[in-house]
């Protein structure tokens, strides 16, 4: 019978569900693991398989990571990272079937491009990098009365994490909030303090509806700008489009009316 | 005067930034400087695209004039002398103001300063000087400084600024030195050139002087091993101050001594001179220049003044000026296009100008990009075998880019590719098929034969919108650069009448 990790969709809840399997000895073609998103549904429910619901346990992801930074490298370990914080459905299965290759092969793993595995592993990774890039510009912060930053995010892929780092670096005497309002998280930077990740409880969450998004007179400067800017014999909705995605104009001070 | 001490700064904003637009710049700069834990600011060498306008073009910097007042008059632009047009000028404290404001709500990288020219180029250049240091001393501002050098400036102030930006440019405007004459009475192209000269001096001056890390790498010459096959790095080879420069007055900026102005003790001293280095522009379709000089003179550019970026603007007659090519059918986007495909060839790929281009041949093919062109006139030298072909072989077939090319050389290393494995590593094989082989073989038995790639090569919805015919042979087709085109609205390409 098939065996299938529930397990939390988190980095470390994916590593613990990882070490399990992998120790296990059940035979890893006998093995799937899922990763369960919020709310809890699950992919597909097999009718014939052993569902164990994994909890996560930081001594065994930690495990798991060192292991990786040591015989594979610490890019595969960064890479992974992004995948597990990627929203790609079935990632805990495919770093479980990528690791199998990265313990056989080591280092070098990343250079079988034309493995389908690796190939995918790469291109998720690709897909993740591009939207943390993506995101790095395309953030906006308004200011609120007190002088705190604010900017609320609608990422695809769980990137909050990968971003923050850049903002603490660029604004280190700035008080800041981003927040991701999918998935209740918000980072909070308080200057010559480290940054801190925070889930938000449904009571939290209404401290965002009360901040004001039109308030300082910037904003208008920004428009102005952004409207000038533009070329009128060169207009070329297309290529905007393609270089900056109708998704992410909702949250961008330009496009707001 | 009296009316700009009353303009808001909105509607300043309005008028510098209106102004500011046709001036292309980027911020893909290579600096890479991570914040200090005090100021605000941190630069990512792979520059930041915060917005996109309705143009589709890229918006990274806070782009404006310092001011549109202009003592000049050159032909093509708005902010001419003779021009009847609504002034305005910043003061040196509101453009450090706007500049912090945006860049901490995340709007911009930083700040790019171009200018008319105030009373007198020293005055104007003070005073963009004034603005970048309180950026820089009072503000702590460490994110991205782009300046433009007004030509004619002191060499003392120009050194000066160097200290505080990250890139500088001075705008080339035309290729060559007539057509400056004839288009821009008041400037000269040894003005711009001395400055380019003068910086480039600075900048590998200091990087020894300093002993930063990587301080010689520009003078280093990085000459790609054409043998090997898992090179990775293929810079442009060339650096070399006796290279025979076509141009008798570039000639003689590089061969004169160019000295440097008293050594200052520089202002901020942790920082390198023009990290960035220098970028140029040059307006196309204005004047009469080939595709050939326009590609020649930026050659030496890369070659011999170390630039880091030339950039081609398609013209537009703003002024509705009769003694300038009309262009109310829209700016030579398409012929710009062509120019930034053949820069990145010389950039990126290894190839020389006299590759592409010649004095028979002077103009790109409007409907071939350049390197397809290459290829097309260069069939013997395919198809080529992707599990063997060195780097530099792999960048010269269509269809392949740098970041392709290098990860073919990498999954070969574990296995023989085929050519499904060929797209997922980003080879576009529409275009590739034609030139490569895998284990031998073609994807499909086709004969390389010049006239029928050609024709596969454009696609048929390419055809229909060109109305050319279905049976174009290569020769034919060839003929069809951009001097027997107009571009018309809407992308349409039409066989100019007589
Ligand atoms: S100097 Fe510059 S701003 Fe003045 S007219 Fe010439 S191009 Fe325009």
């Amino acid at each position: 019978m098939k065996r299938i990790y529930i397990c939390e969709d988190s980095v470390d809840g994916i590593f613990t569900a990882i070490y399990l399997a992998w120790s296990s000895r059940y035979g890893h073609n006998n093995i799937k693991i899922e990763a369960k998103s919020k709310g809890g549904h699950y992919t597909n429910l097999e009718l014939f398989s052993d569902y164990i619901t994994v909890d996560t346990d930081y001594e065994l992801a930690l495990k798991v990571a060192k292991s990786i930074k040591e015989k594979i490298s610490l890019d595969v370990y960064e890479i992974l990272c992004r995948i597990a914080l990627s929203n790609y459905e079935a990632k805990a299965d495919l770093m479980y079937r990528f690791l199998i290759l990265g313990f056989h092969l080591g280092p070098k793993v990343m250079e079988c491009l034309s493995n389908e595995i690796v190939n995918q592993i790469f291109r998720i990774n690709k897909n993740v990098n591009n939207e943390v890039h993506h995101m790095l510009g395309f953030v906006r912060f308004s200011q609120q009365e007190n002088g705190l930053l604010t900017s609320v995010i609608h990422p695809k892929n769980n990137v909050i994490s990968l971003i923050t780092p850049h903002f603490v670096d660029r604004l280190p005497e700035e008080k800041f909030v981003i927040y991701d309002e999918n998935r209740h998280l918000a980072s909070l930077h308080i200057p010559s303090r480290p940054w801190v990740l925070l889930e938000l409880s449904d009571l939290d969450k209404d401290i965002f509806k009360q901040f004001t998004y039109d308030e300082d007179s910037y904003q208008d400067l920004w428009k102005t700008f952004f409207q000038r800017i533009s070329i009128k014999e060169r207009e070329n909705y297309k290529l905007q489009r393609n270089n900056l995605p109708l998704r992410f104009r909702k949250d961008m001070t330009e496009f707001q009316p | 005067m009296v009316i700009q001490e009353q303009m808001s700064i909105q509607k300043k904003l309005e008028i510098l930034s209106d102004a500011a637009k046709y001036d292309v710049a980027c911020t893909s700069s290579g600096v890479n400087r991570s914040g200090k834990g005090d100021g605000m600011g941190n630069s990512l060498a792979c520059g930041i695209c915060h917005s996109f306008s309705a143009d589709g073009r890229c918006i990274s910097l806070l782009k404006v004039l310092f001011t549109n007042e202009c003592i000049f008059d050159c032909k093509y632009c708005a902010n001419r002398s003779s021009n009847d047009v609504v002034r305005a000028s910043f003061t040196p404290e509101e453009i450090s103001e706007l500049t912090m404001e945006f860049y901490r709500r995340n709007y911009i990288e930083g700040l790019f300063l171009s200018s008319g020219i105030l009373i007198s180029p020293n005055h104007t250049m003070e005073l963009i000087l004034e603005a970048l240091r309180l950026l820089r001393e009072v503000h702590h501002f460490n994110g991205y400084i782009h300046c433009k050098a007004i030509p004619g400036a002191d060499p003392a102030l120009i050194e000066v600024l160097g200290w505080y930006a990250d890139r500088m440019s001075i705008n080339l405007e035309l290729p060559t030195a007539q057509s400056l004459r004839e288009l821009a009475p008041h400037k000269n192209r040894k003005n711009i050139l001395k400055p380019l000269r003068q910086i480039q001096l600075r900048r590998e001056h200091t990087k020894d002087y300093l002993g930063l890390p990587g301080g010689k790498q520009s003078l280093a010459q990085f000459i790609p091993d054409y043998h090997s096959s898992n090179g990775t790095q293929l810079v442009r080879k060339v650096w070399s101050a006796n290279a025979v420069v076509p141009d008798p007055q570039i000639q003689e900026i590089l061969t004169s001594e160019t000295r440097l102005s008293p050594y200052w003790n520089n202002p901020i001293m942790d920082r390198k001179y023009v990290p960035a280095g220098q970028s140029t522009q040059m307006i196309i379709g204005a004047t009469k220049e080939t595709d050939y000089q326009i590609m020649t003179v930026a050659e030496t550019l890369y070659d011999n003044f170390d630039l880091k970026r030339v950039f081609y603007s398609a013209f537009m007659n703003v002024n509705q000026d009769s003694r300038l090519p009309d262009t109310s059918q829209g700016p030579p986007l398409l012929r710009e296009h062509r120019l930034y495909q053949a820069d990145w060839l010389l950039r990126f790929y290894g190839f020389e100008v006299k590759e592409l281009l010649n004095e028979e041949n002077p103009n790109f093919n409007v409907l071939l990009d350049p390197k397809c062109d290459w290829a097309l006139r260069h069939l013997d030298l395919f198809p080529v075998e992707v599990n063997t072909a060195n780097l530099s072989t792999l960048l010269r077939v269509p269809g392949i880019g740098t970041n392709s090319a290098r990860r073919i050389i990498m999954a070969r290393k574990s296995a023989k590719l085929e050519f499904n494995d060929l797209k997922k590593l980003g080879v576009v094989l529409k275009r590739a098929l034609y030139f490569i082989t895998c284990n031998g073989k073609m994807m499909y038995p086709i004969k390389i034969e010049e006239d029928f790639i050609t024709r596969q090569l454009i696609s048929s919805k390419d055809r229909l919108l060109k109305g050319i015919e279905p049976d174009i042979t290569y020769k034919q087709l060839s003929l069809f650069d951009d001097v027997n085109f107009v571009l018309a609205q809407g992308n349409q390409i039409q066989l100019a009448k007589g």
